[in-house]
């Protein structure tokens, strides 16, 4: 017990700064590939995706990343004569791709900022292989810690802000889930994390499981990733709460109409 | 005198008229009857009693003389009134209640006898009050005794019904044989059967034979009163007896318990030892705390009652023993205030005991079971039903402002001054006594959130609770009659407490009224009676208020210690109900001005999302009482009768059943014992009888030899 007190001085703090400051330890994120300009390797990369996450763009030899669908196998770097660029960030989060009354990318999508500071969150998990579910988990340990930045995992949905679902959303969980969003008070928010809770991922869609979350409930914010390291969630939550902006769920970005009149 | 003769005479002729008028008309109209009848009964019985308690003659009368034995003679003095009208306070409610209740039995039990029987105990229990004569009490004592074991084995198909009432039968004769011993030993020594001849006559006992006279009728009237240890009858008998005859067992059969112990300790031998004293407040205390202590742990609606009901008697116990120890100090004005308090709370009892157990027979006639886990829910099929008995759980779990709170405050009071006790062994009894009373108290409290909890709130845990419907309005009315005189017992005890204190003003030789209830607000007259700077102490605290508005005695209840120990307890249930009500109605208007703007969402509630909530996920009364268990689990010994694993293909375990089994501890170290000492005894007695003839003859020959050489000797 003392030895771990005198353990626990000499160690000193060891959290993240993130987001205050970037975090630089190495391995803290898989990375995704980017999309973009490829020449002549277009077409074999876009056969090497076993997800079809890769597509050719509207734009000639360019390639778009879909999120919602890439599992980071690393087949479109490793066993590619033109390997894919890749991002090494994890500030993935993206706005959802439906919501109950406003449109995405608006205010609407963020909790109000009363919340800012206080945000409790129920985690169900909809059917997942228990990846995502571990860095979620991963979550309240010493070095994400998110309780410094105002997050509380509840286990009731009656306190609940934020619901957070992981997994496709099997045929059997597609009530309890259902149940959740119903038994919790607005204002509400939804974050879908992990390529499964995005696009049925690996699993789904099929006769068991759904494909994703946005079949069920409006989701307001989606994390990509196969599974996403914490520090990718934890950008989630603070999007969802307005903290910080959110990214593209491609790569690259769609052009929108309102992108280029600002 | 014949304000009072004519109605004690009416009131017999009423019953014996009905119980013979029930078997001339048709069974289903005895129910009818047995109500207004027995109502009447109740009406002229509070008439009588109410007249005998304001008036301050004593009525006397004689009855038949029999040849060889005496005049039998009837009285009715403050005592006796006042027991016969907490009686008609029972027995008025449940009549009413019997009209629909008693449905049930229709054409599977005769209810012409059920009729009969339930009028003649009337008239037996006011017999056993208003009796003047050894010969009368014995006998009326006895009728009662027989009459309620009828009633308890009213079900006789049932047998559990049938071993009850033996039990209740055995255990009550047990009694019955130890007081007809000493009241015919005092007789034989006074020369005459008269109450008051054996009242003049005990002053010449010695002191051995008025230890034995106190032990042996403490027995006797203990086992009515269902103190420890000859109480386990008790939560056999009254859950096997129908409803109103339960209610009228626990409400008025155990105060007789009580009125014997009175009479006897009080008037005809007064109990001058301290010893006596300790005894009684031992025996109370563990009576309370035994029988709250099983009652916490029942799950079967009505025996838990009778559990509930053995603890309530030795709260009343402990008052009388209270009073006992402070008469045998010469501290009269600290006795007067014990048996008031004790009086007070037995009325009490028979008040919110009756509410209880006509709810549990309300609950039983709508879900057709009593077990608490089969309950549930009921609040939202019979609200009325709901309401009534959550007014007698919190009256007997002690909720200012109801009367359990009044009484049972009053006795820790009475405990608590003990400080004016000179011996340091008597205080130290009385605190481990308080003590006791208090976790009893406690206790209470939890017994009764899981009892109104488990049977009225949450979900329905079986079909038939499900389907309840509401009681009928005679049940209600029943219902509702202890129901109000719970709230004006509580709100109104410095009325109550002063009309107590001139009752039994000829006990105590002594006024506690004066040290109970200070006439602060009486006006000037009574002001003088206490000193100027104690008056002005109470100024501060604001005691003063409504001097000039409320009528009558004050209205805080107060014990004044005296000047070592110049200590001050004050309550006032009435102000309490007053600023009770004033702050949840100004809680409520402050909770309707702040959300005035806010929308409210209906909602199921959250069942952790399950496909379906079923009864048996959610919380059961046995979950509820087991940490009770658990810490007691020294005195409750459960051993596991039974263990039944299911499987799934050998390995899977699905579930396991276990049986428990407890024995009451009463049965497990007084009554066990002595059974297996009297098999034992039985089978060396047997060896005696082979069969041979000759033998027997032999055995004759030798007892008249014995006796005829004792009659030699003597």
């Amino acid at each position: 017990m003392s030895q771990w007190v005198c353990r626990g001085i000499k160690t000193r703090i060891k959290t993240t700064h993130y987001p205050a400051q970037a975090e630089t330890a190495p391995g803290v994120s898989p990375g995704l590939p980017l999309g973009g300009a490829y020449a002549a390797a277009v077409a074999s990369l876009v056969n090497l995706c076993p997800t079809k996450a890769i597509s050719p763009g509207l734009v000639k030899d360019s390639l778009i990343v879909d999120y919602r669908r890439c599992i980071h196998c690393f087949r479109c770097v490793r066993g590619a004569t033109t390997p894919m660029r890749w991002d090494q960030g994890w500030q993935w989060a993206a706005d959802g791709q439906k919501c109950d009354s406003v449109a995405p990318g608006s205010e609407g999508n963020r909790l109000g900022r009363v919340f800012a500071h206080s945000v409790h969150i129920i985690v169900v998990d909809a059917g997942d292989c228990g990846a995502c579910l571990n860095e979620v988990k991963q979550l309240n340990n010493p070095y994400y810690n998110m309780h410094r930045l105002g997050f509380f995992l509840t286990p009731t949905p009656r306190h609940a802000d934020i619901l957070l679902v992981v997994g496709p959303v099997t045929e059997h969980m597609r009530l309890p889930l259902l149940k959740t969003y119903e038994a919790m008070p607005t204002p509400k928010r939804v974050i879908a994390v992990g390529a499964c809770a995005l696009s049925g991922g690996v699993f789904g869609p099929s006769f068991v499981s759904g494909a994703g979350v946005a079949q069920t409930l409006p989701v307001d914010v989606q994390v990509p990733g196969h599974p996403p390291p914490p520090l990718a969630i934890l950008h989630g939550l603070l999007v969802a709460v307005g903290r910080q902006t959110p990214a593209s769920i491609t790569s690259p970005a769609p052009i929108l109409p309102e992108a280029t009149t600002r | 005198m014949s304000m009072v003769g004519l109605p004690l005479t009416l009131i017999f002729a009423l019953c014996g008229a009905g119980a013979l008028l029930g078997f001339m008309i048709p069974e289903r109209r005895n129910p009818a009857l047995l109500a207004w009848v027995g109502s009447l009964a109740a009406l002229l019985a509070l008439w009588t009693a109410g007249y005998a308690l304001f008036s301050d003659r004593v009525f006397h009368g004689d009855l038949w003389t029999i040849r060889a034995v005496g005049t039998l003679h009837v009285s009715l003095d403050h005592l006796s009134a006042l027991f016969v009208f907490a009686a008609a306070l029972v027995v008025l409610p449940s009549s009413i209640f019997s009209t629909s209740y008693l449905r049930r039995y229709l054409g599977r039990y005769s209810l012409k006898t059920f009729n009969a029987w339930y009028l003649l105990l009337f008239a037996s229990i006011v017999l056993i009050l208003i009796a003047h004569d050894v010969l009368l009490f014995l006998l009326a004592w006895e009728a009662m005794s027989i009459l309620s074991y009828l009633l308890v084995n009213f079900e006789h198909e049932r047998d559990e019904s049938s071993r009850a009432g033996f039990l209740m039968l055995a255990m009550g004769e047990m009694g019955f044989v130890a007081l007809a011993i000493i009241l015919l030993f005092l007789a034989v020594r006074a020369g005459s059967l008269q109450f008051s001849a054996l009242q003049a006559a005990s002053a010449g006992l010695s002191a051995t034979a008025r230890w034995i006279v106190f032990l042996v009728t403490f027995f006797g009237f203990g086992v009515k009163a269902g103190l420890v240890p000859v109480n386990t009858w008790m939560p056999r008998a009254h859950p096997a007896a129908p409803a109103n005859v339960s209610a009228i067992l626990s409400g008025v059969i155990l105060n007789l318990g009580l009125y014997g112990i009175i009479r006897m300790n009080l008037y005809l031998v007064p109990v001058t030892m301290l010893g006596a004293g300790v005894v009684v407040l031992i025996v109370g205390t563990i009576s309370a705390l035994v029988g709250i202590l099983y009652a916490s742990t029942e799950n079967d609606l009505k025996t838990m009652l009778a559990h509930s009901s053995i603890e309530n008697i030795g709260i009343v116990t402990v008052g009388l023993g209270a009073g006992l120890v402070f008469t045998a100090f010469h501290l009269p004005v600290l006795a007067a205030i014990a048996f008031v308090v004790a009086m007070y709370h037995m009325i009490n009892h028979s008040m919110y005991k009756t509410l209880l157990f006509l709810g549990a027979g309300a609950v039983d006639n709508a879900a057709g079971t009593r077990d608490m886990n089969r309950l549930g829910g009921l609040i939202r099929l019979m609200p009325a039903t709901a309401l009534l008995f959550l007014v007698g759980a919190l009256a007997i779990s002690a909720m200012p402002p109801l009367n359990g709170f009044v009484s049972e405050w009053l006795t820790l009071q009475t405990l608590l001054r003990s400080a004016e006790i000179p011996s340091t062994p008597i205080k130290i009894v009385f605190a481990l006594c308080g003590a006791g009373l208090a976790l009893t108290i406690a206790l209470a409290v939890t017994c009764f959130v899981k009892a109104f909890a488990m049977s009225f709130l949450g979900m329905a845990r079986s079909t038939a609770a499900g389907a309840s419907r509401e009681a009928p309005r005679s049940m209600l009315i029943g219902m509702a009659i202890p129901a109000i005189l719970c709230v004006l017992l509580g709100l109104t005890p410095t009325w109550i407490l002063p009309l107590l204190n001139r009752i039994l003003h000829k006990v105590t030789n002594s006024l506690a009224a004066h040290a109970l209830v200070p006439p602060f607000f009486a006006g000037s007259p009574g002001h003088k009676q206490l000193p100027r700077a104690f008056m002005a102490g109470f100024h501060n605290i604001g005691a003063q208020v409504g001097e000039n508005i409320l009528p009558g005695r004050g209205l805080v209840v107060l014990h004044r210690g005296g000047t070592a120990n110049p200590v001050v307890f004050a309550m006032s249930t009435f102000y309490m109900a007053a600023v009770l009500v004033g702050m949840v109605l100004i809680t409520w208007l402050i909770v309707r001005w702040l959300t005035r703007r806010r929308t409210v969402r209906v909602r199921a509630p959250w069942d952790g999302g399950v496909r379906r909530l079923l009864p048996e996920m959610t919380y059961t009364a046995t979950g509820f009482s087991n940490p009770v268990r658990v810490i007691f689990d020294a005195i409750f010994r459960p051993t596991i009768a039974g263990d039944t694993k299911q499987t799934v293909a050998e390995h899977f375990r699905t579930a396991i059943q276990r049986q428990r089994q407890e024995v009451h501890i009463v049965d497990r170290l007084a009554l066990q014992p002595i059974k297996s000492v009297a098999l034992r005894l039985a089978r060396g007695l047997a060896a005696l009888h082979h069969g041979r003839i000759n033998m027997y003859i032999a055995y004759g020959l030798l007892s008249l030899l014995l006796v005829l050489a004792l009659g030699w000797l003597l």
